[in-house]
This record gives C-alpha cells, structure tokens and sequence, in this order.
C-alpha cells in the first residue's frame, strides 16, 4: 500500500487502471481536466490507450467503439460535457455496453462556475438520455479515496449489468488534496473492498434474451460471431424492429436487469447516529455529507436527536433506507432542489421533508447549526431571504 | 436496376435481409453490389469485415445485411465509434462503414472530419440520396440548388456542399483523407476498382456514391417514381473527373489516391505507446 | 494532540500557495495523519486571492473546511481582510509585512510577522525563498509537525536549490519566537 498526498482526479485514473481500465477518451473541462491529463500519462506506460476526442459526445463514443473492441473505456467530465454525453449514454444503454463515466460537478447551469461544486446533474444521472425504458446505476463518493473505490466499484458494476454507470463527483472531490492509499497488490485489494470483474466476450450471434439476467458478457465486435448491435430497438438476435412486442422486451431487460439485482448495488450508504433514535435526519450526498457529518456529530454533542444518512449509491434510488418516520432535511449543492423530491417519495408519507441548498460554497457549520435548531423547534427554513421551503 | 446475384448475396449477406426493406426502386441496392462485388474480388471473408452503419435510408437499409459483425450509430455518430473501434480490433480486421449524405456531410461531419484528421483505417462509403429522405424529403447539403423538397417548397436556395464551386471532396482532402472517390454505380467495374483501392488503402478513405431516390426526391423534384428516368437525369449530370461540363453536378473518378502516405491512425498510437512502454517505468 | 489542526494559506497567484500546502499535507501524510487539502483559485487571474485550507488530523476528516483555522498564513492584504476574523483567539496568524502592512489591533489571536519576502532578498539576493522562511517559521509554532519531515517534504517537492532551500528554512525558523 503506498499513501500519497494527490487529488481526486489521481484517485480515480489509479482507481480506473487498478480495475482495467484501458481505454480513456475525453475533452478538456475543468474541473476533471486532471483525468484526461493523467490518463494520457498513465494509460500507454499499462498498455492502454488514450484519445482526445473532438467534442464530448464524441468521447464517449469512442469509448463505446473501445468497449466494443473488448477494452474496458472509462471517460470523464463535468455537467456541460456529461449533457453532450446524452446521446452515446442512450446508445450504450441499449446496447448493454460497459462504460464508466466520471462527471465532477461545477455551479450550473450551462458554463456557470467553473472552479466551484455543485449537484446539479442528480436526476440527470437517473434520465441522462431520453426515451426513458431503461434504469441508471450512478454511485457519489464524498473523498478521494472513494472516488477511487466508486471508480472501481463501478467498472465492477458496469461489467455485471451491462450498463453505463456515472460516477457522480464534485469539483471539491476532484480539484481537492487528500491522503490517498493506494492498493498495491490483489491482496490489498481486497482488503480494502475492490471488487472486479473481467470482461467476457459474448458468445454471438444472439444479442440478448429477454431475460432480467445479469452476468451474460457483453457483445463485443471482431471476433466474428455475427455479432449485432445498433441504435435500433433490437430484436432477441438484434436485428432492427419496429414491432412493439420486440421492443417491451428490451426495455423490460433495460429496466429489470437493474431493478431485480439491486442487492449489488443498494446497500451502500453511511448511516450516522442513525440508530439512535433520531428525531431530525440529514440526507445528503457527496462533499456535503463531510460538512453534514461534523454538523450532526457536534449536534449530538449538544444533546441534540439528530442522524444523517449519506447516500453513496444514488440509483436505483435506495427507498429502503428511508423507512424512519422523522423530520428530514435534504441538504444539496444546489438551490432548486433535487434529491429532496426523492428523499419526500420514499419517506414515510407523513414525515416533514425540508431543503437546505446551496451552490459553489459549502454550507457552514452555523448554516447547518441554525438549520437544525429551527427544525427541532418547528420553525421555517428561510436563508438569504429566500423561502428554501418553496422547494 | 442491378441486383445482387445470388452468389454474392448468399457469400456475404444475412438471408433475413434480403431482399432488402427499401423501397421500389432505390438506388441503395446498386451501390451496395458495387462494394460486394470489391469486397470479394478483394477475397475478403464475412470475418474480415466489421460492417458499420449510420441513421437514415442508407444506413437503416445496411444495417444488418453483412453476414458478419455489425454496428449502427445513432445520428452521425458512428464515425467516432469506428474509430475507438480501429484502435480496439486487430489491423487486419477492416471497418466499411455504409452511411448516408446527411449522416456523413451534415450532423455527423465534424466526427468525419477527425476520422480523416487522424487517418483512421476506414472505408466510408457516403450512399447520397440528395438529402433527408426518410423522414420524408427535406432538402440536405448535397441537395442540388433549385431543387424542390419538402422543406425547400420554393427550390433550395442556401447553398450546399456541392455545386457553386464547392466540393465537399475538398474539405474532406483538406481534413486529411488519403483516398477520396465518388461513382455513380452505373460506373460498373471502374466504380469496383476503385472501391477496392479504397478498401486497400490503410487509411481514412471515402467513396461518395450519389444515386436515384424514386419515393421522395424523384417524384417531388422530378416529378417521376420511375426509377430509370431518375438515373438517367443522375447520368447525364455526372462526368468523368476533367470531363465535366456546365451541367456536371458529379465528377467521377478518383479524387485522392494518397494511399498509405501518411501514418495511420491505430497504429501510430500502437507503436507509440509500445515505445512509452520500453522507456518508461509504469 | 489536538485532534484536527486547521490552517489556511493564502496570498497572490504565482506566490506559491498551493505549493505550501502541498509541502505541508505531505509532510503530514508522511507523518501517518490523515490530510485534506483544497485551493481555491478561481479568481487570481482577476487579482483576487489564491487559497489553501489545510486540515490535518489523527482520525478521518469530515468536513475539508477551515472555518476556524489554528494557522493563517497572510501573503497579501486582501487575504488577510477576507480571512482575518474567521481566526480563532487560540489561533495564530503568520503575515509578511511586505505585504501585509496595515494589522488589525483588535484581534484577539496572536499575530506573528515573518519579514520572508525582505528576508529572501537580503540573504539571497531574490525573492524566491520567501515561501520556504515562511515554511520554517510556520515549523516553529506547528507542533504537530516533525520540523525535519516538514524539510524533507519541501525539499522533495522543490528540488532545486537545496543548500540555499535549508538554509532559509532555518532562517524562517529562527526569526520567530
């Protein structure tokens, strides 16, 4: 194990060739610039490969034709990229690729702030193309030492399902230093929770059943099984077809092979205080979590009932994890507010469901301080004059 | 209009897809002959080729016909995919990509243009039905000026990339491809010839391949569905390159032939990152 | 020990901020502690202020912040108005009065001067090693840290000049008491 001093954008290129990853193509944006840049460094000293692509929805798609060639493909960018991702993302979806995508989000929207966090691509990471029919795997490390297990953990998921799969950070995740330790060996690996998983070759010429399975190998082009794959609505031998019966047994494979496997990917979270009985629970996701965790452990400190809940996998969304009736607050790097509407559907139907937001700057501790005194009195959330209740 | 013999189409084509979805008529089937025919006077086998395919009649209508390995590409992307595909397959494999004008030369350019930047070995054959015909007939950037489409009621009058002293065959030399053609597939065995240097050549080329579309372009603009009066109005306005005349809308022949003069993309990034590899400690 | 040792640099661009926190967090990792390290550098190109906020501890970090930081090191004025009260009275502010040179009395920390920029020059004729009198200044009130690894860590960062590197480090270190 070696412990360096680096930034999330090191975590995660170590991360990403620790599980395979050989083929890296991007388009320069701050704030993930750092893993175009190291990629380009590291990847032909492992034997990989990196492309600079024209444009980010080309990146992924040369990604995609990595993938297909057998490579692992990883790319990287930031919310004015992951946009242009929208359509390689459907592509790769339907066609059951294998992808990880590292988005590190900055103050929106379009351009916005480029050196400041933000979390403006949360339902983003669950509808990142259109036509709906399918289910997204995103997970959210909140140091950059998870951003490397994530990276890892979601090459490994990627690979299981057959599916692109974001890994949703931030600029402070990215940009920021931290004490990193990286494994040195398999041993080390596994010691500190690395799965992997190999890529297979599909064994042709069938594209997939329609089946909820997972664990069938990806199709991959080249090795002349009469393999197929396009943008079409496929067939189970993947042909194009425009008959509906065709097509709902796709999406149902779209949808289910995720749904009905969430035991892979649900459980991880971190709970704070969370079993004691809290009357007043803080969720939250990413860099936010760390100022929400020394809030709530001061909080406790005072005699205050208080939890937080940090989620790591975002979706499919981990509605089992809220089955406490209390009060809830969502706290978000974003001012409209986003994971606070799923935190009110899966909440039992009478709890209180509050938003306290920002973007570009992290709450403060007083903000978070002040946050709970009001709710633990049932008063109303009001900051910078506005009425975050209006959420 | 020509039809694939049975030999070919039993050699190298899906039984499911043939005869093939288009319609009445189209000129598709005549160009795809044309780059059978190439491919097995090459003696290339169904597990040499890779066969991709992009959105639109030429696309949608290719795709899944080749017998082997096959992929499509949503709108004018599949360029960039062939090329993260070309650094992923063995050299020897070849990418042929069936794609059509507005696919190639309007929404996916920008990505063919950097496949013929880096000289990516693949063949790109643009099948040019004059514009946007599936959706039913919108005018396009190889649409010729005047024409009447359903997006142009009053006769196309925004210039397009060819006519008016512009080729796209410039732009795309100038991007940096080492073989560039266009035949009509009238052209008969010169078109197959030189298909196949295309195929050869181990680097970005690109055959542009007008032909007749009777459903939308020739009874909109034309003012016939007739299949052999719209070839014939293709025919008389196609001349041999260096023949061409005041009504020439397509000079045929070889444009470029740079083959193998430049290095090519997947295997500079091959040898390069060998080389990184020998000098530096991962 | 204290359990989590806040400590904000921050200056111009181009004075090497993010490098002493670089120094500083390595030095620390070295040590077996764990470290968070942000910049901010938003806004130097519009002469605005380069940050470091450094946090380091024995036990895992939450928040990377330094809402309170134990150490302030001030290279410019405007940082140290934009930082100067976030310093607690245990806290210590360490300035450059080449830069700094208008003190707020009424603070209750202490407020130590490291005349490094002036310092640099007359010993080594450039301004340069102003950072590094800095760092060894800082070593002197950072009980936290081994002086020596702090050393090892900057050398290791800035390879050059390593004789004159040491010697300012020194000098840093004896200037402040």
């Amino acid at each position: 194990m070696k412990r360096f001093l680096e930034t999330g954008n090191f975590a995660v290129t170590e991360g990403a060739i620790l599980a395979g990853c050989r083929f890296f193509a991007g388009y320069p944006i701050t704030p993930a610039t750092e893993i175009a840049e190291s990629m380009s460094r590291r990847l032909p000293q492992v034997g990989g490969i990196y492309v600079q692509a024209e444009d980010e929805c080309a990146a992924m798609h040369l990604c995609i034709g990595g993938a297909l060639g057998g490579y692992k493909a990883m790319t990287a960018t930031s919310g004015p990229g992951y946009i242009l991702y929208a359509d390689p993302y459907g592509w790769a979806i339907g066609c059951e690729t294998p992808l990880v995508i590292l988005n590190s989000g900055r103050v929106g929207p379009v351009s916005g702030i480029t050196g400041a966090p933000g979390q403006g691509e949360f339902y983003l990471t669950r509808y990142p193309t259109q036509g709906g029919n399918f289910e997204t795997i995103c997970l959210a490390p909140n140091s950059a030492q998870e951003a490397m297990a994530m990276t890892v953990e979601a090459f490994y998921l990627s690979e299981r399902f057959r599916t692109p799969v974001t890994v949703l950070a931030d600029q402070l995740i990215t940009d920021g230093f931290e004490d990193i330790s990286v494994p040195g060996n398999e041993g080390e690996m596994k010691e500190m929770g690395f799965r992997i998983w190999p890529r297979q070759i599909h064994p042709g010429p069938l594209f997939y059943p329609a089946t909820d399975e997972i664990d069938i190998p990806p199709v991959q082009l080249g090795h002349n099984t009469g393999a197929l794959c396009s943008d079409w609505t496929p067939t189970e031998e993947g042909y194009d077809t425009e008959e509906v019966e065709n097509h709902h047994r796709h999406a149902f494979r779209l949808i289910y092979k995720i749904r009905n496997h969430r035991d892979l990917i649900s459980h991880r979270c971190q709970k704070s205080f969370l079993d004691d009985d809290p009357e007043l629970i803080v969720v939250s996701f990413g860099t936010p979590s760390r100022v929400v965790n020394t809030a709530v452990a001061k909080a406790r400190g005072r005699g205050q009932r208080i939890g937080s809940l940090r989620l790591i996998n975002l979706w499919p969304f981990p509605d089992e994890l809220f089955t406490r009736k209390a009060i809830y607050l969502v706290v978000e790097l974003n001012w409209d507010g986003q994971l606070v509407r799923e935190v009110q559907r899966a909440a039992p139907k009478d709890s209180a469901v509050h938003f306290l937001g920002t973007c570009g700057d992290l709450p403060t501790q007083a903000d978070l301080e002040e946050s709970f005194n009001k709710l633990l009195a049932n008063q109303p959330l009001t900051r910078k004059g506005w009425t975050l209740e209006a959420w | 209009m020509d039809r694939l013999s049975s030999e070919l189409a039993a050699t190298y084509l899906r039984p499911r897809k043939t005869p093939s979805t288009a319609c009445s008529g189209c000129g598709l089937g005549a160009n795809h002959k044309i780059i059978l025919q190439a491919v097995s006077e090459l003696g290339l086998q169904v597990s040499d080729v890779v066969w991709g395919t992009s959105i639109g009649c030429a696309g949608r209508q290719t795709f899944a016909t080749w017998k082997g390995d096959g992929f499509a590409g949503t709108h004018g992307r599949v360029y960039a995919i062939a090329r993260g595909l070309r650094l992923a397959l063995p050299a020897e494999i070849k990418l042929i990509l069936t794609v059509g004008d507005g696919d190639a030369f309007g929404i996916g350019l920008n990505h063919l243009l950097h496949a013929a930047r880096c000289n990516a070995d693949m063949t790109v054959i643009v099948n040019d039905n004059l514009g946007y015909q599936s959706t039913g007939g919108q005018f396009g950037w190889t649409t010729p000026a005047g024409s009447r489409t359903d997006s142009s009621p009053y006769g196309m009058f925004e210039p397009g990339f060819m006519g008016g002293g512009l080729d796209i065959m410039n732009i795309l030399k100038g991007a940096g491809a080492t073989f560039l053609a266009r035949h009509i597939a009238r052209d008969g065995q010169a078109a197959v010839e030189n298909m196949k240097r295309a195929i050869l050549n181990r680097g970005f080329s690109l055959v542009h391949m007008p032909y007749p579309c009777p459903t939308n372009f020739g009874s909109t603009n034309l003012g016939t569905r007739t299949p052999v009066t719209i070839y014939r109005w293709i025919v008389e306005r196609s001349a041999p390159l260096g023949q061409e005349t005041a009504d020439t809308l397509w000079a045929t022949g070889v444009y470029l032939d740079a083959s193998n003069s430049r290095p090519e993309f997947s295997e500079q990034v091959r040898e390069k990152g060998q080389q990184i590899r020998r000098t530096q400690a991962a | 020990m204290k359990e989590r040792v806040e400590l904000v640099a921050s200056g111009f661009g181009g004075q090497g901020v993010v490098r002493l926190g670089q120094i500083l967090g390595q030095a620390a990792v070295k040590q077996g502690l764990h470290v968070t390290m942000l910049k901010s550098h938003g806004t130097e190109m519009r002469g605005g202020y380069v940050r470091s906020q450094v946090v380091m501890s024995p036990k895992l970090i939450d928040s990377p912040i330094c809402e309170s930081p134990d150490y302030f090191i001030a290279l410019s004025l405007a940082a140290y108005k934009r930082f100067r009260d976030t310093v607690p009275p245990s806290g210590v502010i360490l300035y450059d009065p080449a830069f700094v040179d208008a003190l707020d009395a009424g603070l209750a920390c202490r407020q130590l001067a490291v005349p490094a920029k002036q310092l640099s020059v007359e010993r080594f004729n450039r301004p340069i090693l102003a950072n590094t009198i800095i760092l060894g200044a800082l070593s002197r009130h950072l009980a936290l840290l081994d002086k020596e690894l702090l050393l090892e860590s900057l050398l290791a960062i800035i390879p050059k000049f390593q004789a004159e590197n040491r010697q300012a480090f020194q000098a840093g270190y004896d200037c402040v008491h």
